[in-house]
């Protein structure tokens, strides 16, 4: 099992978080709120609905993430240099990552309380997406401090199931990192269908006599 | 240095200082980087701080008894930076200061600006002009936040500062003009492409 550097992990966990803050801050909160939405295929999720399942993760981890640094801080647990993932939470963080050619080489279904209908406001689903970024980076500063293996959090699915901190953030991160990419093709497909629309209207004539 | 270009091109255009009193000004600006949401000032703490700001957005806030929050500034790229009123006065701030994006500046403290005051009038003279403008700034704000409708006051932020919208998330930006976040989003839909 490969060991990580604690400094070096928290490092490019906080270095991913801040991408995908720069991209949705820079990029998407200004973006047409169609395009949020838009499906690209029956059934598939928009760039909005990625978001919000995101935000519902985030509702379970980020409030258990920061209870539990809490109660180590109270316990004045001492930092661990190394950080040495567990079996079930490296697994769970491989099955987020993409295969080679970026696209996720397994398919998943979400569990049931995880999915997000297209009908919100995309703006409130942006805000509390960005939000939610905000506190993990405040709570990866924190746990810079403390043992990432010896602290653990209950997982959503099963409660007596608990993985390393270490491991959650991992996870919660590829798992960010992998519906972020499916947003962006999804604004992609939007952009095109976008475009096609435009095409067709300065096509057809102004008016027919 | 570009960063001390930009410097030496704000602080001229308040009031040009002669060639001793800028060499002497350079010397006491040191480069600082911070991350995204660093507290620079705590609320309570003094400001010992000046910072020049190089990178990034940052802003001024308040937080009230009931945990409302008050965005009073923001600073960006190449304006100063900094609990104003805890610096000149060297009283604990009402307010704190903090890193809306990573953020770099050029930073130095109360004690080499105090020194130079001392020493040169003509710096004085610069540093009365500065605080001048920003007073001046402070009361035109006054009169947004008074007097004028959510709508006027988005435009004028707009026309002060329109890559704004990009930097940083929205809600601050609703916070800073005391508008709801639904309303927030009504406005964003008159400039949205």
């Amino acid at each position: 099992m490969k060991t990580y550097n604690t400094e070096e992990l928290i490092n490019q966990l906080e270095q991913q978080t801040e991408t995908i803050l720069n991209l949705v801050v820079q990029q998407w909160q200004m973006m047409n709120p169609a395009m949020m939405k838009q499906q690209p295929a029956p059934g598939a999720w928009s760039a909005m609905q990625c978001l919000g399942h995101l935000n519902a993760y985030g509702d379970y981890y980020l409030p258990a993430i920061e209870k539990a640094i809490d109660l180590a801080r109270l316990k004045r647990m001492h930092l661990a240099t190394i950080f040495t993932p567990g079996w079930l939470g490296n697994y769970f963080t491989r099955l987020m990552m993409p295969g080679e050619n970026g696209i996720p080489s397994k398919k998943l279904k979400a569990p049931k309380g995880y999915i997000i209908k297209n009908e919100r406001d995309s703006d409130a689903v942006i805000a509390t997406f960005l939000e939610q970024q905000e506190k993990l980076l405040l709570l990866l500063h924190q746990a810079r401090r403390i043992n990432l293996n010896k602290i653990k959090i209950p997982i959503s699915i099963a409660k007596y199931i608990r993985l390393k901190l270490g491991d959650v953030f991992m996870f919660i991160i590829a798992h960010n990192i992998r519906h972020i990419r499916q947003a962006e093709r999804a604004i992609a497909v939007a952009q095109t269908f976008s475009s096609e629309n435009e095409a067709f209207s300065q096509s057809v004539p102004a008016s027919t006599s | 240095m570009q960063a001390f270009e930009q410097l030496k091109r704000i602080i001229f255009s308040i009031h040009p200082l002669n060639d001793d009193e800028w060499n002497d000004f350079a010397l006491i600006w040191k480069l600082f980087d911070a991350k995204r949401k660093t507290i620079l000032t705590k609320a309570g703490e003094t400001e010992r701080r000046l910072y020049f700001v190089l990178n990034g957005v940052q802003r001024g806030f308040y937080v009230h008894d009931d945990g409302r929050e008050a965005t009073i500034v923001f600073t960006y790229p190449f304006s100063f930076s900094g609990i104003a009123d805890s610096f000149l006065t060297q009283q604990p701030s009402r307010f704190s200061l903090e890193t809306l994006t990573t953020s770099s500046f050029l930073r130095t403290e109360y004690a080499q600006v105090n020194a130079l005051m001392q020493q040169y009038p003509n710096f004085q003279t610069c540093l009365f002009k500065a605080v001048s403008f920003t007073f001046a700034g402070v009361l035109e704000r006054q009169i947004e936040l008074q007097c004028f409708t959510a709508e006027e006051k988005f435009k004028a932020l707009l026309k002060r500062s329109p890559h704004v919208l990009n930097l940083i998330p929205h809600k601050y930006l609703a916070s800073y003009l005391g508008i709801d976040a639904t309303n927030f989003s009504k406005l964003l839909g008159t400039v949205r492409l």
